[in-house]
């Protein structure tokens, strides 16, 4: 073992807090790549929760730690955590896969959520925002995700991928984006309920 | 399903920072060189590596079916026209190559896998990214792979419970806020505790670490990506 001989540098209790609170966060992202639920739009594109799980993170770790919490989802999942959507894993998914570009989204739509809902980079209370603002706060999250999604989509699969942006948006985002509404009323529902114990 | 596997093959003796270099190099690779003379080499590559770390070449492409339909229509749509003719199937052919390319890194990509137990990544993380990014990574990954299952476990015993229920005759906002209520709410839970076990314990910036040393069984590897990268740009 490669002992460390210098005097234990101890992590400050906030720290370790928020570390176990993103840890935990992005388990549970990938434990929502388990679960989908029916779509009443298209039935044969199922409903994930991947991407409501990005907005509650902005939300509830805020703009910080909700976009390290994805960040560990990531390299976690690359590293060979079956996170990716259908359990999958491998570092294949974030330089290779043509859905690349809806992984890198992750943390960069969690921190604009957290953004707009803290209204900075500090934590505030998040069950007093209204609901315009997440509402609006998620609608930017969503724009982001699918606008880096598309341009992922069309740098994998298609060559030079400028001139192939509308079909890759047909192909990778069009058939998703009508259920985002359902996932932003969900996050709505979540964060004016009472029911999330630990604020 | 791809995942850890304890065994005794070279690759999994050899350092995961090498074998991270030669999945890199790969993927450039076969980004410069799509073409079928690039991929046809590119492939054989990617079945010696395979065969090297004994993972089925199958199960790495199965694991990966959700991506099937995205691989697939990207040539279709591409081969669609407006004006007639309707289809025009050399402009799938491009398409048709890049998706390709997609299967051949996720085989790579599931040797690394197959063959790499979570403290050699971790370690290699840490020993990567230096000083507190590097910890916090470091911890924060090894915490995922710990609580993915029981959280994963959780949330279909919740579903479960639900079910038994009448649960799926609610509209589906409601089902998706109620699953999500309980395991966000579990999540928290679970990260007090640890943070208080965390505490307890002295979690420290400096802790120590399992050792990673290159052998002379590194060297081909890192011979393997250099000479991936050359052919990127060189070839």
């Amino acid at each position: 073992m490669a002992t460390n001989t210098e005097s234990v540098d101890l992590v400050g209790d906030e720290t370790v807090a928020n570390i176990a609170r993103a840890a935990l966060f992005a388990a549970l992202m990938g434990a929502f790549a388990y679960v989908s639920f029916p779509n009443p739009l298209a039935a044969g594109v199922p409903i994930t929760l991947q991407v409501l799980g990005v907005f509650l993170a902005g939300i509830m770790l805020g703009p910080v730690w909700g976009a390290i919490a994805m960040v560990l989802y990531l390299v976690a999942g690359a590293i060979g955590a079956p996170v990716f959507s259908g359990g999958a894993a491998g570092i294949g998914h974030l330089i290779a896969s043509p859905t690349l570009g809806f992984l890198w989204s992750y943390p960069i739509a969690a921190a604009a959520v957290g953004l707009v809902v803290h209204r900075g980079v500090g934590l505030t209370e998040y069950k007093s925002a209204s609901t315009p603002t997440l509402v609006g706060a998620m609608v930017l999250g969503t724009a982001i995700i699918y606008a880096l999604g598309t341009v992922g989509f069309a740098a994998i699969q298609y060559d030079p991928w400028y001139a192939s942006l509308g079909q890759a948006f047909v192909v990778s985002s069009l058939p998703f984006i009508p259920v985002e509404a359902v996932k932003i009323a969900a996050a709505v529902g979540i964060v004016k309920s009472d029911a999330i114990a630990a604020a | 399903m791809i995942g850890y596997t304890p065994g005794s093959t070279i690759v999994h003796r050899l350092d995961p920072r090498g074998k991270l270099a030669v999945q890199l190099a790969f993927a450039i690779a076969a980004f410069a060189h799509t073409t079928p003379r690039g991929l046809a080499a590119l492939t054989i590559l990617a079945l010696a590596i395979a065969r090297l770390a004994s993972v089925s070449v199958v199960r790495a492409i199965l694991s990966v079916r959700v991506l099937a339909p995205f691989l697939i229509a990207a040539p279709l749509v591409a081969a669609i026209r407006l004006s007639p003719p309707a289809i025009d199937p050399s402009a799938a052919f491009q398409p048709a190559l890049a998706s390709y390319r997609v299967l051949l890194v996720f085989v790579v990509a599931a040797a690394y896998v197959h063959t790499t137990a979570v403290r050699e990544s971790r370690a290699a993380i840490q020993r990567t990214i230096p000083s507190r990014p590097g910890v916090l990574l470091g911890v924060g990954v090894s915490l995922v792979f710990r609580f993915l299952p029981v959280l994963r476990r959780e949330l279909t015993t919740v579903r479960a419970a639900s079910a038994a229920r009448l649960g799926t005759e609610r509209p589906l906002v409601d089902r998706i806020r109620r699953l999500v209520v309980v395991g966000v709410n579990r999540s928290f839970t679970r990260a007090d505790r640890l943070s208080a076990a965390l505490s307890a314990r002295c979690f420290a910036w400096n802790p120590t670490l399992p050792q990673l040393s290159f052998t002379r069984l590194d060297i081909p590897v890192f011979a393997t990506a250099i000479g991936l990268l050359a052919a990127a740009v060189f070839v």
